[in-house]
């Protein structure tokens, strides 16, 4: 864990309300962030909002990272006003990491928030010819910012239909994990499409990773407030980092079995 | 010129008067990376009561502006694994240590205080918390009631010869007239303030945006009512009074100590940034040389009040 100043290279809207913001984070890069891990960054320096924004991280090469962030409250807005030259204030790489593939045929899955580990899991997969196959959902085509190449194995989907396949994730993967073996799911996006997912792994026992979206206060373990209901498998007892996790240093990360959806 | 930023409380002296707030240090062990304890005035432990405590469901906390709330729930190990655990790291950093313990009712706290009492640990002393918003069992009871805070504060008194710091809360009509009580009960020092109940509301899902409902405010937007709280405390008692509420930076330290206070603590800062401390006392030394101030305690109680 470092805290640097980052310079912004790239802020832009590549979708309808999504932004990637690309910036130099040499010291960050120097700790090997990987898939899953995220930043929390200081949005401004006056003090109306305390609280940094936790944003996983999209891509790391050589020196700069990114991130893919949609535009949501205060916080993402005054973010997506960034220009190139600004300098950053970011505390990273936080979190632990997707783990391991080998002897599965990895199905990402993603959508709206939860494009940006995603995203740059594939890109790591794809670069270590790991077959996978990565699954996108949206609401529309404008938020969509890849193809529907469901012959190199990407399948977008649309709630209106508007590209890809129509509706959610779940019809589309649902049908590769049955296409598939050894299948292990990767999951990140909006609580709707992880309950879907975790909903479906439960009753299907196929291995699956989420990473888990909560409110922090310091990512560092200090606040104790980005907490997350471990499933209880019996245990009774309840005590302190029992019942609940903190999802800063214990996830962003979860087995899908480890965790309860209320 | 050189600076002296030490100060002291009653007869325990502390490096310099920054301290961190209970809860917004952890343990002390999560941020090694980023911050040398050692730099610290003091560490205030996070709460410890006398059972472990798994805390309140989510959600626990949210930023308002120019502040945040929590509703945490006194999520913490236990006196028993404090003991076992904390205690033997305090003793490797150079730094004076208070123990923090929060109870709902005067055995509790008696528990907890008697167990540390006699265990090894080298801690300086405790900070009571009596106003601790956010569980149900006894909730603010203490911190509300003069009698309450001062039989407790009895109780304590007689289990130990540590500094004995009771936490005060702001949620009262006079915190003069609580902290009187908790004066003539034995305190040697009295901390102010603990957080505001505070409430805000998801106006999309129609649903608190804490667990609780109301959770404790904290953050500078507390500041103003943090340094009132110490100018009437320092108004009500003769002891020395540790200022607590939306410190993030050496000017606001100088506030406090104006107002009455002879050190002060940082909370919901930390979270922006862990080290955030080191760069006050830096920067506090820098205001002490611009403004020829030798020595930091001169400046207590300094402000030039109207009448």
């Amino acid at each position: 864990m470092v805290a640097e100043k980052g310079t912004v290279l790239d802020n832009r809207e590549i979708a309808r309300g999504i932004f990637q913001m690309t910036f130099t984070a040499d010291r960050i890069c120097n700790e090997e962030p990987s898939p899953g891990q995220f930043l929390n960054i200081c949005v401004d320096d006056s003090w109306e909002h305390p609280l940094r924004r936790p944003m996983s991280i999209a891509n790391a090469e050589g020196d700069k990272l990114s991130i893919i962030y949609k535009l949501f409250g205060e916080g993402t807005k005054i973010l997506s006003e960034y220009i190139k030259g600004q300098s950053i204030d970011l505390l990273g790489p936080l979190g632990n990491s997707y783990g391991d593939t080998n002897g599965t045929t990895p199905v990402l899955i993603g959508g709206g928030v939860g494009l940006a580990p995603i995203l740059w899991f594939h890109k790591v997969l794809q670069k270590n010819n790991v077959n996978h196959i990565t699954v996108l959902g949206a609401r529309n085509v404008e938020e969509h910012f890849l193809s529907h190449e469901p012959e190199k194995n990407i399948y977008l989907t649309t709630d209106d239909g508007s590209m890809g396949e129509l509706g959610t994730v779940m019809p589309t993967v649902e049908k590769v994990c049955g296409d598939t073996e050894n299948t292990k799911l990767f999951v990140c996006g909006p609580e709707p499409m992880m309950k879907a997912v975790h909903q479906f792994v439960t009753s299907t026992h196929i291995p699956c990773e989420l990473s888990v979206e909560s409110y922090m206060g310091c990512a560092t373990g200090l606040c104790q407030g980005c907490v997350i209901e471990r499933a209880s498998h019996g245990l009774k007892d309840h005590s302190y980092h029992e019942k609940y996790s903190l999802v800063c240093i214990d996830g962003p990360i979860y087995l899908a079995q480890e965790i309860v959806f209320s | 010129m050189t600076v002296d930023l030490s100060t002291s409380l009653c007869d325990v002296n502390f490096a310099n008067p920054v301290f961190v707030a209970s809860g917004t240090f952890g343990y002390g062990t999560e941020t090694e990376d980023l911050v040398d304890a050692s730099e610290l005035g003091a560490i205030v432990t996070k709460s410890i009561t006398k059972y472990p405590r798994e805390g309140n469901p989510p959600p626990r906390i949210v930023e308002t502006p120019s502040g945040m709330i929590n509703s945490i729930g006194l999520a913490n190990i236990g006196v028993d694994k404090y003991i076992e655990e904390m205690l033997p790291f305090y003793e490797n950093i150079e730094t004076q240590v208070i123990t923090n313990i929060a109870g709902f009712s005067i055995d509790d706290y008696l528990h907890v205080l008697e167990k540390l009492e006699s265990s090894d640990g080298t801690v300086c002393g405790y900070e009571i918390n009596i106003s601790c918003p956010n569980v149900e069992a006894g909730r603010i009871e203490f911190a509300v009631n003069p009698n309450l805070t001062r039989e407790l504060t009895q109780a304590l008194r007689s289990a130990t010869e540590k500094l004995l710091i009771l936490k005060l809360s702001p949620n009262v009509t006079d915190i003069g007239e609580i902290a009187a009580a908790a004066v003539e009960g034995g305190a040697d020092v009295l901390s102010a303030v603990n957080t505001l109940f505070g409430m805000s509301i998801d106006t999309a899902t129609r649903r608190p945006n804490v667990n609780t409902n109301i959770g404790g405010l904290s953050g500078p937007s507390i500041r103003p009512v943090g340094i009132a709280s110490v100018f009437k405390i320092s108004k009500s008692v003769d002891v020395p009074i540790i200022g607590i509420g939306g410190i993030k930076s050496a000017k606001d330290v100088v506030e406090y100590l104006l107002a009455g206070a002879s050190a002060v603590q940082v909370g919901t800062a930390n979270y922006r940034d862990a080290a955030i401390v080191t760069k006050i006392i830096n920067d506090l030394t820098t205001y002490c040389e611009e403004n020829g101030i030798a020595t930091i305690s001169e400046i207590i109680g300094g402000v030039e009040p109207y009448d």
